[in-house]
C-alpha cells in the first residue's frame, strides 16, 4: 500500500466525490472534482539570522464542467465536507452547458507517491534546520571576502485527489530544493554573489553537497568580482546543461503549449512535421521522469503522466496539451494540464523539459572551439512563442580560447536570437543530461514547479 | 467567530513573546476568452488565517534572542495544533531581538473599486466586453486571447501589542493579446495590466495603442547597434522603475533594510547611490504606500505598520532604508514598513524635448530583469522604435545593455507625470547613453 500521507480532510472527503461526480455528470458532458493541497516549508540560514516559515498553503476543491467548448469552474478553499457539498450543489444546479459528446476516456485509478528515501514529512523541523546550518557552516569563512553565506531550503508537499466518471486518482508529490548563495565583497565594496542548487521530486537524499560543490560556488562568486562585460556579437558557444535547458524551455517548451495554438500565439502551430533545428536536436517533456523537480503522476485533469517527444531529430512533432486545447485541436492529450493551485485555471504547462542527449563528450566539444564562450549558468529566460525570439540571461560565462576554457569571465551575458536559427546552429550534443529545478510562470503569473535541462550543446548565437 | 477563538488561544499562551494574526478573505471572478468565445469562467472563494508568533530564545552563548514561527489555518482548522506548531518552530530559532509594532494611527487609503464588490462576475464580463469592443474597432488587429480577473479582499489584522486594523481592497488584473498579419508576416502584442479599480486600466486607450503597435510590429526590423539616447515612457518606464510581478526593481532591492542586513546591499544612508559621473537630473524617490489606488498601496502591511510615504533617495543619495519592524530593529533605523509603490518627483523638461531626434524608444521589453544586486542588464527588446531623420522606424530584437545605476546617473525626467499601477512620476525619461547590441551584423 502506497503511503500517501493524504491530509485527513482530503481523505475524509474523497469517498463523497463519486456522488458529486455522478450528479454533475448528468448536467455536463464532462464533470470532475479536484481536491488540491499545496503546502510547504522554507528555511533560510545565513551568517546573521535564521528563518523558518511555512510556505503559504493553497488548499481547496475545484468543480469543473466542460462541454467541449467552454468550461465552468467553481473553486472553494478547504475541504470542509459541508461547504464542499453545498458548493457542489449550487454549482451543478446552475450549470447550463450543452451536453455534447466528448471522446471517451479510459478508466484510470490508483494512488501514487513520490519515492523518497529520507522523507521530509518524517523529519522534524529541528533536523532540517540543523542540516541547513551544517551546510552553511561548511561554506562560511572559507575566504575573507565572503560577507554572507545563505542556505535556502524549500519543500513542497503536494497532494491531489481527482475524480470523474472514469477516474479515481490520488497522488502525493514531494519536491525539495536547496540553494547555496555565496555573497562576496570586493575592495571597493562591490557586492557579487553566486549560487547553486539541488532539487528533485524526492527526499533529502538528493540534497547532498560535496566540498567541490561548495568551493565551485565560492569560486564563481569571487571570480565575478573581476568579471567583464562581453563585447556584443555572434559567438560560438557551449551551453552548460542548465543553459541548454533554459533555451529549450523558452523555445520549444512555452512555444508548444497548445493553448497558445488556439490563441494564435504560437508560431510552432505552423511548423508541425517541419524542420525547426539541426538533426541533433531532440526535445522532450516528461512528467513521469523519476526524480524530476517537475514530475507528477497525473496532471490536474486526471491524465496519467507519460513522456512527449516534441522535437525529433530536428523536426517538430507535437505540442503539450491540456484537456481544452487537445479537444479543440482534436489531438491526443498529454499530461500537461496544470494549475498553479486550486484558485487558478488549468493551462497547458511544461513539466520536465529537456534536450535529448547526443554522443559527444564535453572535452571534444570544447576542443572544437577556437574562440568562443562557455555559458556556465543561467539566471533567467522569457518566452516569445509568436515571435520566436530568445531571451536567456546568463549569470556568467567563461572565454574559450584555443580549445580550452580560460579564467576570463563575463557577466551577465544575454543570449538573443531567432529560435530556428539557434537550434539549426547546434553542431554537437554531449552524452549526459542534467536537470535544474525551479518555478515557471506563464507570462508573469501562474507559477508551477518545473525542471529543464539537457546535455551540453555546441551552437552559435548572439551574445550581449 | 474563528478569529476570536484564535486570538483567545494566542492570548492564553504564556510562552509567546508576541503574535500577529491576519484573517484574509477573498472573492474572485475570472473570465478567459479565446478567439472562438469564452473559454472559461471561474469563481473562487478563499479564506485563511495567518498566524505569526514570537518566542524568547537564547543564542548558543546564552544571549537573549527571539525566534519566529508561523502557521496558516483554513476555516474549521485545528487552532491549538497550528499555534503549537508555530510556537515549536519559533523555539528552534535564535535571532537578534526585535519586537512587534505598537498601535499607531492607520491612514485611510482608498484601495477599492466601487462597483466590483457588488457584482464581481458581472463587472469582469463587462471588462471583457469592453476589451472585445475596443479590439473590434481596430480593423487590422484581432483579439486572440484575453483574461480578466477581479478580486475583492478583506484583511483583519490583530497583534499582541494591541493593533486591531482592517482593510478592504480590490484588484483588477487583465491581459490581452492582439494579433496582426500582413502577407506571411505575423505580429502580436501582449498587454498585462493591473489596477485597484477598473477605471485605471484605461481600457479603450490601451487597446487602441496596442493595436497600433501590433501593426507597426509587422514592419519591425532588427535594430542596428546603437549607443546613445534611449527613451522610456508610460508602462515601460514603470517596469524599469518599479519592477514587475516577478521581481522588484534594483532600487527596491538595494534600498531595503533586509538586503542591507544580509549584506546584499552596500548602500549607506547619506552616501550617493549612483555610479560614475552624474550628468543627468538628480534622483529622488519615495516609497509610497498611501498612493490612492496604488497597486502596492495598503493601510497597513503584513506586520501592521501603517502606510507611509517615505523618502528613500534624495538628490542621488540614500535618505533612508525601507525597513520592516524586524530589520529596522536590526539596523537601528526607523521602521517604515513594506516599500509599496515607487514615486518620483516631476522633472524639469517638457516631454516633447525629451523626444528630440535621434533616439530609440523601447515600448516593451521581453523581460527587464537586471541583476538586483549589481544592476547589470542585458535584456531583449520586444518592441520599440528608432526615431531619426523624421522617421519612426519599428524595431524588434537586439538587447539593451547597461547598468541600472549608471543609467540613472545620466537621465532626464519629464515635467509631465503619470500614474501606472505601482509607479507615480514622470511619464517620460530620456537615458542619454545606453547601448543596444544588434541581433545581426
Amino acid at each position: 500500500m502506497t503511503d500517501m500521507k493524504l491530509p485527513s480532510p482530503m481523505a475524509e472527503l474523497r469517498p463523497a466525490l463519486g456522488e458529486i461526480v455522478g450528479s454533475g455528470s448528468q448536467r455536463a458532458a464532462h464533470f470532475s472534482v479536484l481536491l488540491s493541497s499545496r503546502q510547504g516549508l522554507t528555511i533560510v540560514v545565513d551568517n546573521r539570522e535564521e528563518r523558518v516559515t511555512e510556505r503559504a498553503p493553497a488548499a481547496g476543491t475545484v468543480f469543473s464542467a466542460f462541454d467541449g467548448v467552454t468550461s465552468q469552474e467553481r473553486a472553494i478553499g478547504g475541504f470542509n465536507a459541508g461547504d464542499v457539498k453545498a458548493a457542489a450543489r449550487d454549482f451543478i444546479d446552475a450549470l447550463a452547458l450543452p451536453k455534447t459528446a466528448l471522446p471517451n476516456e479510459p478508466e484510470r485509478s490508483g494512488d501514487f507517491a513520490s519515492p523518497v528515501q529520507i522523507d521530509p514529512l518524517e523529519m522534524t523541523t529541528q533536523e532540517k534546520l540543523d542540516r541547513c546550518r551544517a551546510l552553511q557552516q561548511r561554506a562560511k569563512g572559507r575566504d575573507a571576502r565572503i560577507v554572507n553565506v545563505q542556505v535556502r531550503y524549500t519543500e513542497l508537499n503536494e497532494h491531489a485527489v481527482y475524480a470523474d466518471l472514469n477516474a479515481d486518482l490520488a497522488q502525493r508529490v514531494q519536491r525539495v530544493n536547496m540553494s547555496l548563495y555565496i555573497v562576496v565583497a570586493g575592495p571597493t565594496s562591490d557586492v557579487r554573489y553566486d549560487s547553486s542548487s539541488k532539487s528533485g521530486s524526492a527526499g533529502w537524499e538528493v540534497l547532498t553537497w560535496s566540498d567541490e560543490d561548495i568551493q565551485r560556488t565560492i569560486d564563481g562568486a569571487l571570480a565575478l568580482l573581476s568579471a567583464e562585460r562581453i563585447e556584443p556579437g555572434e559567438y560560438r558557444i557551449i551551453s552548460a546543461p542548465g543553459v541548454s535547458g533554459t533555451i529549450c524551455h523558452e523555445s520549444f517548451g512555452h512555444g508548444v503549449e497548445t493553448d497558445m495554438f488556439l490563441k494564435e500565439r504560437a508560431r510552432a502551430a505552423h511548423f508541425i512535421d517541419k524542420t525547426v533545428g539541426s538533426p541533433l536536436v531532440n526535445i522532450f517533456d516528461d512528467p513521469s521522469r523519476q526524480g524530476g523537480f517537475g514530475s507528477y503522476f497525473f496532471d490536474d485533469e486526471g491524465q496519467l503522466s507519460a513522456p512527449t517527444q516534441i522535437v525529433e531529430q530536428g523536426t517538430f512533432r507535437r505540442g503539450i496539451t491540456d484537456r481544452y486545447s487537445a479537444t479543440a485541436l482534436k489531438i491526443p492529450r498529454s499530461a500537461n494540464g496544470r494549475r498553479q493551485d486550486y484558485s487558478r485555471k488549468v493551462y497547458a504547462r511544461m513539466s520536465n523539459t529537456f534536450f535529448g542527449s547526443g554522443t559527444s563528450t564535453l572535452e571534444e566539444m570544447i576542443a572544437q572551439v577556437d574562440h568562443g564562450i562557455y555559458l556556465d549558468k543561467w539566471s533567467s529566460g522569457m518566452e516569445d512563442p509568436q515571435g520566436w525570439g530568445i531571451q536567456v540571461t546568463c549569470h556568467y560565462g567563461h572565454e574559450i580560447k584555443g580549445g580550452r576554457i580560460t579564467e576570463r569571465m563575463f557577466a551577465p551575458i544575454g543570449v538573443a536570437g531567432y529560435v530556428p536559427d539557434v537550434l539549426q546552429s547546434i553542431s554537437a550534443v554531449s552524452n549526459e543530461i542534467r536537470m535544474d529545478g525551479g518555478n515557471c510562470g506563464k507570462g508573469h503569473k501562474e507559477s508551477v514547479p518545473v525542471a529543464s535541462g539537457g546535455p551540453h550543446l555546441l551552437l552559435t548565437a548572439r551574445l550581449g | 467567530m474563528m478569529l476570536d477563538r484564535i486570538v483567545e488561544a494566542l492570548e492564553k499562551r504564556t510562552d509567546l513573546a508576541g503574535w500577529t494574526v491576519r484573517h484574509i478573505r477573498t472573492r474572485e471572478a475570472q473570465v478567459y476568452a479565446v478567439p472562438q468565445g469564452i473559454e472559461s469562467e471561474r469563481t473562487v472563494d478563499g479564506e485563511r488565517y495567518l498566524v505569526d508568533v514570537l518566542r524568547d530564545t537564547v543564542t548558543s552563548d546564552g544571549s537573549p534572542a527571539v525566534g519566529s514561527g508561523d502557521a496558516t489555518l483554513l476555516p474549521g482548522g485545528d487552532i491549538g495544533h497550528a499555534i503549537e506548531q508555530a510556537a515549536l518552530v519559533a523555539g528552534l530559532v535564535a535571532n537578534p531581538v526585535y519586537d512587534l509594532p505598537d498601535p499607531a494611527p492607520i491612514p485611510e487609503v482608498v484601495l477599492s473599486d466601487e462597483t466590483l464588490p457588488r457584482n464581481p462576475a458581472g463587472v469582469m464580463h463587462d471588462v471583457m466586453e469592453r476589451i472585445q469592443r475596443a479590439a473590434a474597432r481596430q480593423p487590422e488587429a484581432r483579439l486572440t486571447a484575453a483574461e480578466c480577473f477581479g478580486e475583492i479582499q478583506n484583511i483583519h489584522l490583530i497583534n499582541s501589542r494591541g493593533i486591531d486594523a482592517e482593510q478592504d481592497s480590490t484588484q483588477v488584473s487583465i491581459e490581452y493579446v492582439l494579433h496582426g498579419h500582413k502577407g506571411d508576416r505575423e505580429s502580436e502584442t501582449f498587454d498585462p495590466r493591473k489596477a485597484r479599480r477598473v477605471a485605471d486600466l484605461n481600457l479603450e486607450e490601451a487597446v487602441e495603442n496596442r493595436a497600433r503597435y501590433t501593426l507597426d510590429l509587422l514592419e519591425a526590423e532588427a535594430p542596428r547597434a546603437w549607443q546613445g539616447p534611449v527613451v522610456l515612457r508610460g508602462e515601460a518606464l514603470a517596469v524599469f522603475l518599479a519592477g514587475d510581478e516577478l521581481r522588484g526593481s534594483v532600487i527596491q532591492t538595494l534600498a531595503s533594510a533586509s538586503a542591507k542586513y544580509a549584506k546584499f546591499s552596500s548602500w549607506e544612508v547619506g552616501d550617493p547611490i549612483l555610479r560614475g559621473e552624474l550628468k543627468g537630473d538628480p534622483l529622488t524617490v519615495w516609497a509610497n504606500r498611501v498612493l490612492p489606488f496604488g497597486v502596492a498601496s495598503d493601510r497597513f502591511d503584513a506586520e501592521g505598520l501603517p502606510a507611509k510615504r517615505v523618502e528613500v533617495i534624495r538628490d542621488n543619495a540614500l535618505a533612508s532604508f525601507a525597513a520592516s519592524q524586524r530589520y529596522a530593529a536590526y539596523l537601528q533605523v526607523p521602521a517604515t514598513g513594506a516599500f509599496g509603490n515607487i514615486e518620483l518627483p516631476p522633472g524639469k523638461t517638457p516631454a516633447s524635448e525629451l523626444l528630440a531626434e535621434p533616439h530609440v524608444e523601447i515600448i516593451q521589453f521581453s523581460w527587464f530583469n537586471p541583476n538586483p544586486i549589481t544592476g547589470e542588464f542585458a535584456t531583449e527588446i520586444r518592441f520599440g522604435y528608432l526615431v531619426e531623420n523624421g522617421h519612426r522606424k519599428p524595431i524588434k530584437g537586439g538587447q539593451l545593455i547597461g547598468n541600472y545605476l549608471d543609467a540613472l546617473a545620466d537621465v532626464r525626467w519629464s515635467a509631465e507625470t503619470g500614474f501606472f499601477g505601482a509607479y507615480l512620476g514622470p511619464h517620460t525619461a530620456r537615458f542619454n547613453d545606453l547601448k543596444i547590441a544588434a541581433t545581426t551584423e
